[in-house]
């Protein structure tokens, strides 16, 4: 696993000029870039393994309807997003970058939007008994 | 360098061709922009099917069209081939060409069987009369998964083009930076099929109700 190689971040304003001359400079730490290095792939082994368990516990859990219904769609959306985590963290290198991993932020403001326009349809089409 | 601004996280040298040369790195963050106007395309047909799921027009519904069998094996196909290209990524930071090469053609091969499942499912829906004229649910159903599907087929395509540019050129800052946008493309229709197989199969199935 690489380490940092930098010390931690801080703010001043001596170093202002600094920042706007190098545009690989990380203003942002949360925006930091990281790589891991192994010799074997381990965490694609490991994103792998997370993939398909959770795939199993969705399949597993409607086979069998176990859960009552509310509950089991709860944790059938609970898994997908788990294991699109998994995805984004393991196998899309999320944090790879050079310079600050401004992709965090742009796929943030475009989860934001998709998680408006599919929760606020399903939201107001609730309302569609009352109105029949 | 000041202490207050930190700036590489590794030395340019060290860092995987497509981020070091300056060029090859600004191109994979607009690609990583491209993905997020895709993922709002797919949260409109999402939001689209949500809507139209129990709109059946007295025709097929899920539990008459669903089957287990077809969607566990595209989902296997689907998860390995997501595996499998992460493998050629870590191949070609190796700089190991045939490593590269042999992992791509693999998940090439699952997206093939993929998309060759998908297509025999859909035929066989049109068999039971099921077609995307029939009930806004059957539209919603196949204009979401379809738009999937047929991204996958530009993918593999789109990989095709890579064996060969890779054959010719090798592991090149411009090939591994084509190589690692393809794969951020690959991956992102994985979890897009992850929502697919959970929120329009696996929902459907239980019967349950979600508006």
């Amino acid at each position: 696993m690489a380490d940092r190689l930098y010390p931690s971040h801080g703010t001043g304003a001596m170093n202002q000029v600094e920042l706007v001359e190098n545009e690989d400079s990380i203003e942002i730490s949360s925006l930091a870039p990281h790589f891991a290095v192994h010799k074997f792939p381990w965490r694609q082994v490991f994103g792998y393994v997370a993939s398909l368990v959770l795939t199993a516990m969705a399949f597993i859990l409607v086979i069998n309807h176990v859960l009552p219904v509310s509950a089991l769609v709860s944790v059938v959306i609970a898994l997908a997003v788990l294991q699109a985590a998994v995805q984004l963290g393991v196998f899309m290198h999320l944090r790879e970058s050079r310079g600050m991993a401004w992709q965090i932020l742009v796929l943030g403001l475009g989860g934001f939007i998709a998680l408006c326009v599919v929760a606020g349809s399903i939201w107001i089409m609730m309302f569609k008994s009352g109105v029949a | 360098m000041s202490q207050a601004v930190r700036h590489l996280e590794l030395p340019e040298q060290q860092l995987p061709l497509e981020f070091a040369d300056y060029h090859e790195s600004i191109k994979v963050t607009g690609f990583w922009i491209f993905l997020t106007t895709d993922l709002v395309l797919f949260a409109c047909l999402f939001a689209t099917f949500a809507v139209m799921r129990y709109d059946f027009a007295n025709g097929p519904t899920p539990i008459h069209l669903f089957h287990m069998g077809p969607l566990i094996l595209e989902t296997a196909l689907l998860l390995t081939s997501s595996f499998t290209c992460s493998l050629a990524i870590y191949q070609s930071r190796a700089q190991n060409k045939t490593g590269v090469l042999s992992w791509l053609i693999l998940t090439i091969l699952l997206g093939i069987g993929f998309v060759g499942t998908e297509v025999h499912e859909f035929i066989s829906y049109v068999g039971l009369g099921a077609t995307w004229h029939k009930s806004g649910f059957l539209s919603a159903f196949f204009t979401l998964v379809g738009t999937h599907g047929s991204h996958v087929t530009f993918g593999i395509f789109w990989a095709l083009t890579l064996v060969v540019q890779l054959v010719k050129r090798g592991i090149t800052p411009r090939t591994s930076r084509k190589l690692y946008t393809f794969a951020l493309y690959w991956h992102f229709l994985d979890i897009v099929w992850v929502f697919i197989f959970s929120f329009v199969y696996l929902v459907s199935m239980t019967g349950g109700k979600m508006a």
